[in-house]
């Protein structure tokens, strides 16, 4: 199986789906000529032509509004927000017309696009092109809100998220764009809403997205070595969020911890743990659950501060291992 | 204003009642002293009557429920009143931080440091009770004091839900469990530990239909229980001749015959003697009060008897200022009214020493715990006739013979006492014309 980067697995669906599907098309600010802020879409103008690769003005909210008109008359748009943090400028696109349009329209209608938005910190951008707002998306119903973590996931989950009749927001992560694994080359989706268990464990349940994934399957690695088994959920999709896979998790082991990058207050892991101790599983918890999120503070610019604001291994680390041994 | 019905307290002692039935519905109208409901006390069944005349309202409490006496039961409703007028539905009162003399306490913050002093205060932690570590109380001091109490406002024990579950699994008191999670919470793996320690006879697999301790039964299981703990009980058993005790008691039953009365058993011909004994011997018509001895001018024995729901002991009033032939006639009574659960809070308060006769059924002799507050009990076995030597020059004849156990609480009754009771018993019982001296 070759292996591929984060970036170029996207990339790839995006490029057999369009070959497969002429109703598919993208559009963003300098996807085209520039080929991206990530140089995701490198080499698609010159694949597909003008027609379906747009370039568009610097307005978000255009880029939805026309992804949403376009998908009402038909088509299967893909539109790039170049920064998650601007996804904000849409967020009245995305939230009152493509979330609500099926339901108001008694299901006549329905609107298959994917708005796609690299976030997450770590690249030095400063607070305005570093956040990631994968929990505010959440609280729309009618959106499907997608994480992948691995080159694998990404590739499926965009070949099913483009297929999927309603709207869905591909949250990437830019520092997951240069990591390496193994992707086929052939057609093959991920369902949406199916959670992953990343790695098997029976002392402590850690649920993770994207970045934190990596991170906590770093640290179950060396933890293993000291006799801690730690089971990693990815939750993969987080609207609609796969419970069961979580609280059959923390039934067997009796502690959760979810981690994000996202700021704690308001984050999806307090969703992850209403969900739990208000299932059956709350009779097996053992431990206090906790969460480990980012700092509630702007992403800094220095790159010191900026790790700081989010969890790190050392963090996941002593966080788990308080756990662990009983000690929260 | 409505008219609050309160569960009534019968007995000095008496902390709850039991709800048999209630006679009467809500939107029931009722009159004064009309019977609304039964109740059971731990003693017996009694019938409540209404204190007012009106419509009954709001009922709190259903049949079987323990309530606690001088509780709200339900209310009625006077003429024009509407379940508007009624007051609003208890709210659990909040919880109160525990009272502080503020004297000492003066005295004691100025031992402490004022962080510590704040603390105390919004705690509610009287400062004269924490160790201080240093010269002065400190903050460390209160957290460590606070750490080693469970007051009654924060829940008792503190587990995960997980050591919950497998405590309730296994059938163990969280209590039992010592908690090595933080601040002592008890973590699912001490619970399991503490498991292995315990028999598998505790097992709650093993089939079996549990029977609730209420009423009667869990009266008589906790004043056994303090009774045997309590009391240090010694016991004394002697045999006596009922050869002229069967005499008398077939010349009682002439007379009786002739006034169309029961026939007069045993049991009140025991009564009598023992009552007349127990004038003689104070020590035993006595109780123990830790600091001091009741020694009570009546007798009034008590003679153990079965009812439906259990022992009852109902008791013969001045025992020793009646004749036979009336105790047989009260016991008679008592008897029948206990067989049919009709007994009376009076017909079964005030004993001063009990009689328990299992002779009817052929127990030899046995030994009997004290019923408290009293001091001894007679345990009364079955006559046996059987050979006896009757005189100096060893002849030996045939003889009714009974056996009576003493348990005395030898806290109040020395041994010696003890056995001049039981001598005057059978004095009493071999030369009942001794009676009459």
């Amino acid at each position: 199986m070759p292996e591929m980067t984060y970036l170029e697995a996207i990339r790839q669906a995006l490029w057999q789906e369009m070959k497969r599907d002429e109703r598919v098309f993208l559009l963003g600010e300098d996807i085209g000529v520039y080929g991206g802020a990530f140089g995701l879409t490198h080499g698609m103008l010159d694949e597909f032509g003008p027609e379906r690769v747009r370039e568009t003005p610097i307005s978000e909210a255009t880029i939805v509004a026309t992804a949403v008109g376009a998908s009402l008359l038909g088509m299967r748009p893909v539109a790039e927000i170049m920064f998650m943090d601007f996804v904000l400028l849409a967020l009245d696109q995305i939230a009152n017309q493509a979330a609500k349009m099926r339901f108001m329209f008694g299901g006549r209608t329905s609107v298959p696009i994917v708005v796609r938005m690299p976030g997450g910190s770590g690249t030095g951008a400063a607070s305005q092109h570093s956040q990631s707002l994968e929990s505010i998306l959440m609280h729309f119903p009618g959106l499907k809100v997608v994480n992948p973590s691995t080159p694998y996931d990404a590739k499926g989950l965009m070949l099913a998220a483009i297929r999927d009749p309603n709207p869905v927001c591909f949250v990437e992560h830019k520092v997951l764009y240069k990591t390496k694994g193994e992707v086929p080359e052939d057609d093959y989706t991920i369902p949406i809403g199916v959670a992953e268990v990343k790695r098997a464990g029976r002392d402590i349940t850690v649920v993770a997205n994207n970045i934190m994934v990596m991170k906590t399957l770093h640290i179950a690695e060396r933890l293993a070595q000291d006799g801690i088994e730690v089971e990693v959920i990815d939750p993969r999709t987080l609207l609609p969020l796969d419970t069961e896979t979580i609280i059959n998790s923390v039934t067997k082991t009796g502690r959760l911890l979810v981690v994000h990058e996202a700021c704690q207050t308001g984050g999806w892991a307090g969703e992850v743990i209403a969900s739990v101790v208000g299932s059956p599983a709350f009779d097996y918890l053992d431990t206090p659950v906790r969460r480990l999120g980012g700092r509630d503070i702007p992403i800094p610019y220095n790159r010191g501060l900026e790790k700081f604001a989010i969890p790190q291994d050392a963090d996941i680390e002593a966080e788990i291992r308080m756990m662990v041994s009983g000690k929260v | 204003m409505p008219v609050p019905f309160i569960m009534p307290k019968f007995d000095m002692d008496q902390e709850q009642a039991t709800i048999i039935s209630w006679e009467k519905r809500d939107g029931d109208f009722i009159k004064f002293e009309e019977t609304v409901l039964t109740v059971e006390t731990d003693k017996v069944a009694i019938e409540v009557p209404s204190p007012a005349t009106g419509t009954l309202a709001r009922i709190a409490y259903k049949d079987g429920d323990v309530v606690p006496v001088t509780t709200i039961i339900a209310y009625i409703l006077k003429d024009g009143e509407t379940l508007a007028d009624l007051p609003k539905a208890d709210s659990t009162p909040p919880l109160s931080k525990p009272e502080v003399d503020p004297v000492s306490q003066t005295l004691a913050a100025a031992q402490a440091t004022p962080v510590a002093a704040r603390m105390a205060k919004e705690e509610g932690v009287d400062l004269t009770k924490v160790a201080s570590s240093g010269d002065k109380i400190t903050r460390k001091d209160v957290e460590l004091y606070l750490a080693n109490q469970t007051p009654a406002s924060r829940v008792a024990v503190a587990a995960t839900p997980a050591a919950r579950r497998v405590a309730r699994e296994k059938g163990i008191d969280l209590e039992s469990v010592a908690g090595s999670g933080p601040r002592g919470r008890v973590q699912s793996a001490d619970v399991s530990k503490t498991a292995k320690h315990i028999p598998a006879s505790v097992s709650h697999e093993r089939e079996a239909e549990v029977i609730p301790l209420t009423g009667i039964r869990r009266t008589i299981a906790e004043r056994m229980q303090q009774s045997f703990q309590q009391s240090p009980h010694i016991a004394l058993t002697v045999d006596v001749d009922m050869t002229e005790a069967e005499d008398v008691r077939k010349r009682f039953n002439a007379q009786a015959e002739k006034l169309a009365q029961p026939r007069v058993t045993v049991t009140a011909l025991i009564i009598k003697v023992v009552a007349w004994a127990l004038v003689h011997n104070p020590y035993l018509n006595a109780s123990f009060n830790g600091d001091s001895i009741s020694l009570w001018k009546d007798v009034n024995i008590g003679v153990a008897a079965a009812a439906p729901q259990g022992l009852v002991v109902p008791v013969l009033k001045g025992a020793d200022k009646l004749g036979v032939g009336e105790i047989n006639l009260r016991l008679v009574e008592l008897a029948e009214r206990a067989r049919e659960n009709k007994l009376k809070l009076e017909d079964v308060q005030g004993g001063t020493f009990t009689i328990s006769n299992l002779g009817m059924f052929g127990i030899r002799q046995f030994r009997a715990i004290i019923n408290p507050p009293e001091s001894a009990i007679l345990a009364v076995g079955s006559a046996v006739r059987k050979p006896v030597v009757i005189d100096e020059q060893d002849h030996v004849e045939v003889r009714p013979i009974l056996s009576l156990t003493l348990s005395a609480d030898h806290r109040v009754i020395d041994g010696i006492v003890a056995a001049r009771f039981l001598s005057d018993l059978v004095t009493g019982l071999e030369s009942p014309s001794m009676l009459l001296y």
